[in-house]
Parts: C-alpha cells; sequence; structure tokens
C-alpha cells in the first residue's frame, strides 16, 4: 500500500479549507472588491450615509417588521407544526405539502396574488382590504403568510424525531394538552430558533414585497444607491456594514436559544411515532389545521384564477427561461452541497472554523442582494473570468452565494443526528477523514443531505432579488422574466407565466421528493 | 446505490453543459448585446424581428418597471472595465448623456436617422431619438367629474383631491427626467415646495408608472402621472381613464423621445447594424403602433387617438441641462422619498 497523498490527520482541516475558500470566493470576495473600490473613492460619502438620521429610521422599520413577520410566522407556526408533526389530525401529511409549497415560491409573486384577493377590484376586495394590504401591516401579515411554512415545516420534523416514550411517560401524568405544552414545544426549541433566524433573515433582506406594497424597508435604500441616476456602490456597501452587527445577534441568540441540542432528524429515523389523541377536540383541530395551512395558497390560487386566457399566450412569452431557472439552480444547488458537507460537519462536531464559515454564509443571507450584485459584477467582469460572467454560471454563483446558508444549516443539522463516537470508532480504526465520509458520513446521512440539496435547489428557483442585476444577456429565469414583463405585460400573461413558476417549483419539489421517499422505502 | 451515482453524475455534467451553453466564452457567433429599458412587452418582439430577418442572435437584458433606465444603465456603468452592451436601447434621451460623459458611448450618426428632427438627435450621434413618450395624466372618469378634469401638473398638489393622487418613484425611471425637466424650468426650490404640497397632499409613491397605471385603473386613487404608454395599455384594457395632455395653456407636456446609443462593447460592427434597425422607420412605426408612442420620423404616421409630437404644445427642453439636474438633484430626491 503507497503512502498516503495527504496526511490523514490533515484531511479534514485540508477539505474545509478547500470549502472555506470556495464559500469565500463566491460570498465574500465580491463585497470586499466592491467595499475597497468604493471606500477608497467615496469616504465622506460613507459617513454621510451612516450618519444620517434616516438610515436609523429605515434601519428600525426593517427590524420592526422583521420582527413582526417573525413573531405572527411563530405564531401560525408552531401551533400548526404540532397539529401537522404529531397530532392525529386527518390528512395531515397532505395539509403539510400544500401548506409548505408557498414558500418555493418568490414572495412578490404571492404580493401580486393577494392584490388579485384584496385590491380595490380584488374577487374581495374594496376600499378598506386595499388600504389594509398597502400598508406595514399589510406587508407583515402577506410576509408572515408566505413564511410561516418555515416555521411549521421545522417544528412538525422536530417533533417527529421526538422520542416516544418521553410522550408516552408525560400522557400518564397529564392529557394531551400538557404533554404538547411542556415536552413536545420545549423540545421543539431549536427547530423553533432555527425557524426565527431564518423567517427573520428572509423578511430583512426582502425588497420585492415592501417595493410593491409601499412599504419603506432598509434594503431599498440601499437598492436605491444602486439603481439611481448617481450610481453610488460606496454608500450601498456602507449602508450593509450594520447587518454585519444584525446577523451576528441573530446568530448568537439562535445559538443560546437552541443551546447544544440539535432539532431534527429531517425524516433520518424510520419508525412510525404514534400520533397524539386529541380526542373530542380532533375535529376542530382538523378544521382549524387545514384552514390554517391552506390560507397561504390562496394567492396561488387568485394568480390561476387570473390567468385565464393568459395560458395560451404562454409558448410565445415563456422562451427558454425555465430551462435557464432550473440550471443555475442545479448548478448552485449542488455548488452549495459540496461546500456544505465539510462545513456543515465543521458546524456541527464544533470543529475550528465551522462557526465562522457558518457565519459568513449567514452574512451573505442577509446582505441586500443589489449589493451582492454589484460585487459579483466588480469580481467576475473580466476579461479572465469572461466565461463565468457572460453565461448562466454567474447566476449560479449568485444563488451559491446567497444560499449557502440554507444548505450548510441543513447539512449541519443532518451532520449533528449522528452521534460522534461512529466517526470516533473508524477513526481509532485508522480511517482518515475522507474514508470516514465516504463510507460512513455521506452513506448514513445521504437522505438528509439530499434535503439540504433539495431545499437550497427551491430557494434558488424562487429566487429574484440576486439573479436581476446580473444575469447574462439573452438568458434569464423566469422569475427575471416574470418581474420585467411583470407592470406592463398583458396581466392574463404575467399571470400565466407565474403559474409557470408555481409549475416548476413543484415539479421540482415532487421530483426531490420522490427521489428522498425512494431512498427510504 | 450505482444508479443514483451515474444519474447524479449526468445531471451535473448536463448542468456544467446548460451553465456555459447560455454564453460561454465570448461568442464567435454572429451576436449582438442589447440592454434595453423600452418595455419587454414592445422591446422584445422589434428585437426578435431582426434576429428572424437578420440571423445575428440578439441577446437582451431588459430593465425592471422599479428601476427603469437606470437599473441597466448602472449595469453598464458598472460593467465599464469590461463592457458587455453593444447597445443601449433607452426609454428617454437623457440617461444617455451620463453614459457619455464617463466615456462608453461610440458616436455614430447612423444613415437611417436622418429624418428624425434635429432637436431629437445629437449633431455628434451620441445618440438618435425614436419613437416618442409624454408624461401625460390618467385620470379616472368615475371619481372625477369632466367639470373638475385637471389641466396641469400642479393640479396634483390641489387638496381638493388629498390621498387620491398617485406619481412614481422620482428616484428611478421616467419620474426623475421629469421632476428634472421641471427643475429646469421652474428651479430647484420651486420643485421642492410643489414635491412637499404633494407630500402634504398624501401622493401615494407607487413603485412604478405601470403602478400609477394600475392604482388609476382600479379606482385607488383618482389620477397620477404616467406615461403614453401606460395610458395606452389601460384604455386597451377597457379602464374608465381619461388621458389629459397637462399644461397645455403653460409650461407645455414634457415629451420623451427614446434614444438609440452605439457603446463600446465587443460586436461593434452588429451593433451598429441594430442601431440602423431600430431607428428604421419600421421598428418606430412598430413602437408606435403597439405602444402607441409618438411618431418623430415624418414618414411614420400615427396610431389612431395618439397625437404626433408637434401636434400638441411640447415643453422646451435642453436635454443635456436635464442630465444635470438629474444628477444634482438625486440625494435631495431621495430624501423626499425616504430612502
Amino acid at each position: 500500500m503507497g503512502r498516503a497523498l495527504v496526511p490523514r490527520r490533515l484531511e479534514q482541516p485540508l477539505l474545509l479549507g478547500a470549502a472555506g475558500a470556495l464559500l469565500t470566493m463566491v460570498a465574500l470576495v465580491p463585497l470586499l472588491a466592491l467595499a475597497g473600490e468604493a471606500f477608497a473613492a467615496n469616504l465622506a460619502g460613507v459617513a454621510r450615509t451612516l450618519g444620517a438620521a434616516r438610515t436609523w429610521e429605515l434601519f428600525g422599520s426593517s427590524l420592526a417588521l422583521a420582527a413582526s413577520v417573525t413573531v405572527l410566522a411563530l405564531l401560525v407556526g408552531l401551533p400548526l407544526g404540532l397539529l401537522l408533526g404529531r397530532a392525529d389530525v386527518s390528512g395531515r401529511n397532505t395539509a403539510l405539502w400544500l401548506h409548505a409549497f408557498p414558500l418555493f415560491l418568490p414572495p412578490f409573486l404571492l404580493a401580486l396574488g393577494w392584490f388579485h384577493v384584496f385590491g380595490r377590484t380584488g374577487v374581495l376586495g374594496n376600499a378598506g382590504t386595499a388600504a389594509a394590504l398597502f400598508s406595514p401591516i399589510g406587508a407583515a401579515i402577506v410576509l408572515a403568510l408566505a413564511l410561516a411554512p418555515v416555521v411549521t415545516l421545522l417544528v412538525a420534523v422536530a417533533l417527529q424525531a421526538v422520542d416516544p416514550s418521553l410522550e408516552e411517560a408525560a400522557l400518564i401524568a397529564g392529557g394531551p394538552w400538557r404533554t404538547a405544552t411542556r415536552i413536545l414545544l420545549p423540545l421543539s426549541r431549536p427547530a423553533v430558533a432555527l425557524g426565527a433566524l431564518v423567517v427573520f433573515s428572509l423578511v430583512f433582506s426582502e425588497l420585492g414585497v415592501p417595493m410593491f406594497l409601499r412599504v419603506g424597508v432598509y434594503p431599498a435604500m440601499v437598492f436605491a444607491r444602486l439603481g439611481g441616476v448617481d450610481y453610488a456602490p460606496g454608500e450601498a456597501v456602507a449602508l450593509s456594514l450594520p447587518l454585519v452587527a444584525v446577523s451576528t445577534v441573530l446568530l448568537l441568540a439562535e445559538r443560546r436559544a437552541a443551546g447544544r441540542r440539535s432539532f431534527a432528524a429531517l425524516g433520518l429515523r424510520t419508525r412510525e411515532v404514534p400520533a397524539l389523541a386529541l380526542g373530542r377536540w380532533r375535529g376542530a383541530a382538523t378544521g382549524a389545521a387545514w384552514a390554517l395551512a391552506v390560507l397561504p395558497l390562496a394567492p396561488v390560487a387568485a394568480l390561476a384564477w387570473r390567468a385565464g386566457t393568459g395560458f395560451r399566450e404562454l409558448p410565445r412569452w415563456l422562451g427558454a427561461s425555465p430551462v435557464n431557472s432550473l440550471v443555475s439552480t442545479l448548478a448552485a444547488a449542488t455548488f452549495t452541497l459540496l461546500v456544505a458537507v465539510p462545513v456543515g460537519h465543521a458546524a456541527a462536531r464544533g470543529l475550528r472554523g465551522g462557526a465562522g464559515l457558518d457565519a459568513l454564509a449567514v452574512l451573505a443571507f442577509l446582505t441586500p442582494a443589489s449589493v451582492l450584485g454589484a460585487g459579483l459584477i466588480g469580481a467576475w467582469n473580466r476579461p479572465a473570468t469572461e466565461a463565468v460572467y457572460a453565461s448562466l454560471a454567474v447566476v449560479a454563483v449568485a444563488l451559491a452565494a446567497r444560499y449557502a446558508a440554507i444548505g450548510l444549516r441543513t447539512a449541519a443539522v443532518v451532520f449533528a443526528q449522528s452521534p460522534p463516537h461512529l466517526e470516533e470508532a473508524a477513526a481509532v480504526s485508522g480511517a482518515g477523514f475522507l474514508r470516514r465520509l465516504g463510507r460512513i458520513l455521506i452513506p448514513i446521512h445521504a437522505r438528509g443531505l439530499g434535503a439540504a440539496w433539495l431545499l437550497t435547489a427551491l430557494f434558488c428557483l424562487r429566487d429574484l432579488e440576486a439573479a436581476v442585476l446580473i444575469y447574462p444577456a439573452g438568458s434569464e429565469p423566469l422569475t427575471v422574466r416574470i418581474f420585467t414583463l411583470e407592470a406592463n405585460g398583458p396581466p392574463a400573461v404575467v399571470a400565466a407565466l407565474a403559474c409557470s413558476q408555481v409549475a416548476l417549483s413543484a415539479g421540482v419539489l415532487a421530483l426531490g421528493a420522490l427521489a428522498l421517499l425512494r431512498r427510504r422505502a | 446505490m450505482r444508479r443514483w451515482r451515474a444519474a447524479g453524475g449526468a445531471a451535473l455534467a448536463a448542468t456544467l453543459l446548460g451553465l456555459l451553453a447560455g454564453g460561454g466564452c465570448r461568442s464567435k457567433a454572429r451576436e449582438v448585446v442589447v440592454y434595453a429599458s423600452i418595455d419587454q412587452v414592445f422591446a422584445e418582439p422589434i428585437l426578435k424581428e431582426y434576429e428572424r430577418r437578420s440571423g445575428v442572435k440578439v441577446r437582451a437584458v431588459f430593465d425592471t418597471e422599479e428601476t427603469k433606465s437606470t437599473g441597466v444603465l448602472n449595469r453598464i456603468v458598472a460593467e465599464a472595465k469590461s463592457p458587455q452592451a453593444d447597445v443601449f436601447w433607452s426609454g428617454d434621451p437623457v440617461r444617455p448623456f451620463l453614459l457619455v460623459r464617463k466615456g462608453l458611448v461610440q458616436p455614430y450618426r447612423s444613415p437611417a436617422a436622418a429624418p428624425v428632427p434635429a432637436a431629437y438627435r445629437a449633431q455628434d450621434g451620441s445618440w438618435t431619438g425614436g419613437a416618442a413618450r409624454a408624461r401625460l395624466l390618467l385620470v379616472n372618469r368615475k371619481l372625477v367629474p369632466a367639470s373638475e378634469m385637471p389641466r396641469s401638473v400642479r393640479d396634483l398638489a390641489n387638496p381638493r383631491w388629498k390621498g387620491e393622487i398617485a406619481i412614481a418613484n422620482p428616484v428611478f425611471g421616467t419620474t426623475t427626467m421629469h421632476v428634472a425637466a421641471l427643475a429646469t424650468a421652474w428651479g430647484d426650490e420651486e420643485l421642492f415646495a410643489f414635491l412637499r404640497a404633494l407630500k402634504d397632499n398624501g401622493v401615494r409613491v407607487a413603485s412604478s408608472n405601470g403602478e400609477v397605471k394600475r392604482l388609476v385603473a382600479t379606482g385607488e386613487v383618482a389620477f397620477g402621472l404616467a406615461d403614453t404608454d401606460d395610458a395606452a395599455e389601460a384604455v386597451k384594457d377597457g379602464a374608465p381613464i381619461e388621458v389629459v395632455y397637462p399644461d397645455q395653456d403653460g409650461l407645455g407636456t414634457l415629451v420623451m423621445p427614446t434614444a438609440v446609443v452605439l457603446l463600446t462593447g465587443p460586436h461593434a460592427e452588429e451593433g451598429r447594424k441594430l442601431v440602423d434597425y431600430l431607428l428604421s422607420p419600421e421598428a418606430e412605426g412598430r413602437l408606435v403602433a403597439e405602444a402607441a408612442h409618438h411618431p418623430l420620423r415624418p414618414d411614420v404616421p400615427a396610431a389612431p387617438g395618439v397625437k404626433r409630437v408637434g401636434e400638441f404644445r411640447a415643453m422646451a427642453v435642453e436635454y443635456a441641462k436635464v442630465a444635470e439636474a438629474m444628477e444634482r438633484l438625486q440625494p435631495r430626491l431621495r430624501e423626499w422619498a425616504g430612502l
């Protein structure tokens, strides 16, 4: 047997280093490139921007919107996750899938759908509903309904992983209510913390819905520096600096809330967990759970209703945009998974470098996409990297930078499911990290890692903000096409294009879920 | 497991091929790259027709309605180190001045530009005007009786319509040009006094002109400012909308010709040919017929119900001065818009 090319003890740090370098290249280099260039040009502008009262006023508004949406999403997602995850609600799996689906659609499409419901001439609209929709409260509710499925899903999956013996013991001591509030909900705390982090981050960086509903938010201020006449990337970068503080606080809060526990088995456990019997409350709970579960689908139904004859025009307007969406999404999700395996493992095991790279991914997730886009242009639009910049590869890079946190976090949770002693035993037997990864970790976590890939892919597929600034000429993804046609295209065609996006997301979700379920069988 | 690996490998290979197929290395095939701030719904069919006739692949980037004219403009600026776009098809003639100042324009006197009136093209060929839009008042007939029809942009500040009026965000799009043109006519301070009065009057600041059209058409507001094409679409959709050419007995209505600009992109020869086509009577005729633009060329007939430039009182503007005002006003406009 020849000598190994790399000493075994260095395999893990080298692999983590390589993954970290890739993550840095896609997520950090663009920001640093833009920052260096812009700060050198305009320090006075940067100071003025950060010193303006309006900057902090909008920052506060965005924090308030993100906090309100997070609270509302928890209010919907927690009980619903409990009911659909563990209780004997009729048809709970179907309800859970239906409820989760709008999460994988661009939020601005859902806002457009709500406009067709509650706008002044909407299906259920009048002056009062329109005024409520176009307000901070309306924006908070639209976003909360769009993102509550994050909490519902995480709580439901976490509760399915709770050891049934704990529940049985609690049921002997008290009823279902006591079991739910004293045992199940406290055990789902890490899932709730992660759900809150994801919802807060998504709302804080959301631009499309607040702009559509005319609510002033911080990302719009950043966007105004890049979309206005006096292109001012330096000020945009300066405005991104407070986000470093926000992401640090969020990470600390989430880690404090989650403690050392990991939250979910992501369906890794094949045993059947008996449902919590609701007794005489079952009928009412089923009705309430189904009503809450399908509510986020209302705007999708409104879009389908509005599309009507628009479907006939689709071949003329769709072009290659669905293929562009799929290709860039598949590449970004695959790249993210390659990075997420070593980084997620390091984060789950508390290894050096894991937490830092995790924080970098969360920072990129929170950074306004317009800043990331401008940075990517600066970093990749060079003769040497022309092949990337002039192709869909640049969209894949943008998506990977923006959504790495999703894949990485999921991978970390997946790895945390298996006790470290499996790896320790293999290491004692002489297996290096690559061997442990290939023979133990990836095989036993294949399904969980598949879920990490799928989740990342679905978030990439719904993206608008990262792609819209840098898509190569003539190769726009479907979300971009809908957005550029939205204001002036025939409304029925725009609604039909939106329905195509719904079908695309549904198709990827269905194929992914099928593949994951087949692996379990 | 093996089957999964094979499927995964095939998917990865297909993805990589697909990634680079979208562009890859700078293509040697005949192609031209155009960045357009003309509405995609109108511009794309014209570009496709050119592609069909010439056999040259046209790769386009379109603006979103929210950043109309500035999104792709800023992308051209951001890409200055390695220019990608050969042609900028602008919704107005002012933004090209910003590119001229940054040295990103190749002046080109297209032979197709000869019939365009001199007021609507640069003498050095840095930009050439095409079919124009005007800034109009869209009025909901159900909410505004004929006797109270607004006649001037200043009516937006009339307390009679408090909370019932809309404009698009002046930080972006053609509204930026409009307020800059008003500043050249009134002076900066009078402009901002007017904008403050609008705010006091509860103006709804929409994300785009298209959104203003939607607000007026659905009766969310009584009237608002938008462009000729927005007005035409609303009328075509059967919305109860009256179109008013504002200030016909005073300052005049602002006219914004589209502008075709040759940039410093990699396909100069194909870029020139596309510029020639976009300035042809055929391309202008399609914008006039399908997007209800006002024709500039005498050899292009006006669409039914749409006036020719010259048939209504146009505001007297120097586009170069408007461009200067637009840059100068931007920080104050952002402050006004709360951004």
